[in-house]
């Protein structure tokens, strides 16, 4: 039989668990754009070869279809409305299903060291000690802060509010217990949904 | 046969005992649950234990928790709160979580005497994800409670609680209406203010017995009687000899249309005169009419019938001389109905002859068009400093608010040939700049060069080539 289209590209399987939310138009709402690049803000600051591990996981997954490369990661990033140089476009919703994927799995590799930090803030909170004491804590807030003001816009109400080092130690600690949320066996699927609350019509 | 099914994490250890749906199949799902038993070592020596109710709400309120500090959005309880769950979970003082889980169901009855306090477990973040996570396995095992699977829902905008409570939001909306009821009843008490119409004659009448309202001739035409004062019209003559002129062709065609508009619109035409009406006006350089004085003899009884009383600006001070820049035009008032404009030259009237010999000896006019030009770049950088220098040697502060710039010609050897004034501040001060003082002149054969000098407000010199520095 003669064909006279290419073949309609399908989307990987494993992003058919992620149930398209009923939204008033298809694309990713203003706070889930900018909760994902935050996450994959703290994952950098985690990992100082993150951006690289976004690649490749990327490709791993057989998610290059949709993120293509790291020109696209870097465009889709900045569909954040927080960043210095936001792009004013829509993020569709597949592209964001790849990364809440992509998230997840980073997420899982780095379980540990996120308990780690996480136990090691508890403890510290707890004597009411500084930051500082937890040598990997501190350097992932330092890399953390550094990260967020290099790149977000300072004149942005929402930065704004993140001035002073104690607010994005905060945000810092937030996005690190959010990551070990969805690093479990239904993280994706929890992410994905959470971005869409009080959203859905 | 019973089956154990278990799910072990660091903090958290969940077992389920049921009995199997197949006893030969050791990887059957259960067919009964009988008893379910969470452990949370490091957080509580207690066992949480309860049946099918309990997992139940075990598995709601963590899946709903979780959610919540996944999207920071508060998650409504899907049952009325009359009732509490048998589990909730809720955020504790500092990153810490409250597990609160009655110890005897509800629905049992008990007596008040042997009701058991909830029991009310703190767990940090580790400890929940844990929880969580063993909820979550359980949740994606087909193989333990096939009928038990996850179910995230997204919570609808219309149950999300807005994040200020409704009194925050009405407060601005309440104030601005207060504060608009109390502005209403502050100015209830004031009376209506009375309005009374001034009259436009007010101003003519006041300024008569002041008013040089003089042409830069002679008479004083404008009022009649009083205007015969020899004294105004000496002080007129006297304001309006010192007025420079303004070169700007420009400016002198917007004059001149804007004047005979002016004219043409408060001519009333009644009577229309028997023969022309011709007048020598003095305009300043903002349109404002400051003196006119009449050419011919009709022009002289019929003054009153134009509108020229009316329009003539009145000066504070009629002895102050005028120093802005004036504008002289002939109007002539047809028997037509029509009035034209046209615009007359200094030296035609008797007053300002003199006025313009005077200039003629230290400004000189506009300079000659350049014959030979120096096109040595060299050259031209050199006569460049040395007039930088020479004017600097003789530059007095001036009294200028605004730049003045001059074109200064200059020789071959360096002599300053002539200069020509180039805005009107420059016509005005060019006495005291040190320019007509290095004036010398010199035979006009040789090359000549032309530069922009200008003398800004703030004192500084600036000197370069007219036509810009040579390449």
């Amino acid at each position: 039989m003669p064909v006279n289209s290419p073949p309609v590209p399908q989307s990987p399987l494993m992003l058919d668990a992620l149930a398209t939310p009923e939204l008033a138009i298809d694309e990713c709402p203003r706070r889930a754009r900018t909760q994902l690049d935050l996450l994959l803000l703290a994952i950098e600051a985690l990992d100082l070869g993150g951006s690289e591990a976004m690649l490749a996981a990327c490709r791993e997954l057989a998610l290059d279809g949709l993120v293509r490369g790291r020109v696209h990661l870097w465009l889709l990033r900045s569909t954040n409305p927080m960043r210095r140089y936001s792009q004013r476009r829509p993020m569709p919703l597949n592209e964001a299903k790849a990364l809440v994927v992509i998230i997840a799995n980073l997420a899982r590799r780095l379980t540990v060291v996120i308990r780690q930090l996480l136990l090691g803030y508890q403890q510290l909170t707890d004597k009411q000690l500084s930051l500082d004491h937890h040598f990997r804590l501190a350097d992932y807030l330092t890399r953390f802060r550094s990260h967020f003001r290099a790149r977000m816009n300072p004149r942005r109400a929402g930065v704004i509010a993140y001035s002073t080092d104690e607010k994005l130690n905060e945000l810092a600690i937030q996005l690190l217990e959010q990551l070990l949320l969805c690093s479990g066996v239904l993280g994706a699927e929890r992410l994905w949904s959470s971005l869409f609350d009080g959203e859905v019509s | 046969m019973t089956i154990q099914r278990q799910y072990t994490l660091p903090h958290c250890n969940l077992v389920l005992q049921g009995l199997s749906a197949n006893e030969h199949d050791p990887m059957s799902p259960l067919a009964v649950l009988m008893n379910v038993e969470c452990h949370l070592p490091g957080a509580t020596d207690a066992t949480l234990t309860g049946g099918r109710e309990f997992l139940n709400s075990l598995v709601a309120a963590v899946s709903r928790y979780g959610q919540q500090l996944l999207s920071g959005v508060i998650r409504p309880l899907s049952t009325p709160a009359a009732v509490p769950p048998m589990v909730d979970l809720k955020p504790g003082e500092g990153r810490y979580h409250h597990l609160i889980v009655q110890q005897q169901p509800v629905d049992q009855p008990v007596t008040d005497t042997d009701a058991l306090p909830p029991l009310d477990i703190k767990l940090t973040t580790v400890q929940f994800y844990d929880l969580m996570e063993a909820v979550d396995q359980l949740l994606a095992d087909t193989q333990t409670l096939p009928d038990l699977t996850a179910q995230f829902q997204a919570v609808p905008r219309r149950l999300v609680k807005p994040a200020e409570p409704m009194t925050k939001r009405a407060a601005p909306a309440a104030i601005g209406a207060a504060a608009l009821a109390a502005a209403g009843l502050a100015l209830f008490f004031v009376p209506p203010p009375v309005f009374e119409p001034s009259r436009p004659e007010q101003q003519t009448e006041s300024s008569d017995g002041t008013d040089p309202l003089a042409g830069d001739g002679a008479d004083n035409l404008a009022n009649g009687d009083n205007r015969t004062d020899p004294d105004a019209a000496e002080a007129a003559v006297d304001r309006l000899e010192a007025a420079p002129a303004i070169t700007d062709t420009d400016i002198i065609a917007v004059l001149r249309q804007d004047l005979a508009n002016r004219l043409q619109e408060a001519w009333a035409q009644d009577p229309l005169p028997t023969e022309p009406l011709t007048y020598r006006m003095v305009v300043s350089e903002d349109g404002d009419i400051l003196g006119y004085k009449y050419e011919n003899e009709a022009a002289l009884g019929a003054v009153d019938t134009t509108p020229l009383p009316q329009l003539t600006f009145l000066p504070v001070d009629a002895n102050q001389p005028v120093q802005e820049a004036v504008a002289q035009f002939i109007a002539t008032f047809t028997p037509e109905g029509t009035v034209v404009v046209e615009p007359a030259g200094r030296r035609n009237g008797a007053a300002t002859s003199t006025n313009s010999e005077a200039n003629s000896e230290t400004a000189p006019g506009r300079l000659p068009t350049l014959g030979a030009q120096i096109n040595d770049g060299d050259r031209i950088r050199t006569l460049n400093s040395t007039l930088y220098s020479s004017i600097l040697d003789n530059l007095a502060p001036l009294s200028a608010n605004e730049p003045l710039s001059f074109r200064v010609r200059l020789d071959r050897d360096g002599t300053v040939v002539g200069y020509e004034p180039t805005n009107a501040a420059a016509v005005l001060l060019a006495e005291e700049t040190p320019l007509p003082g290095l004036v010398a002149r010199a035979n006009s054969d040789s090359e000549q060069a032309d530069f922009l000098v200008v003398f800004t407000e703030t004192g500084v010199l600036q000197v370069s080539p007219w036509d810009g520095w040579p390449q």
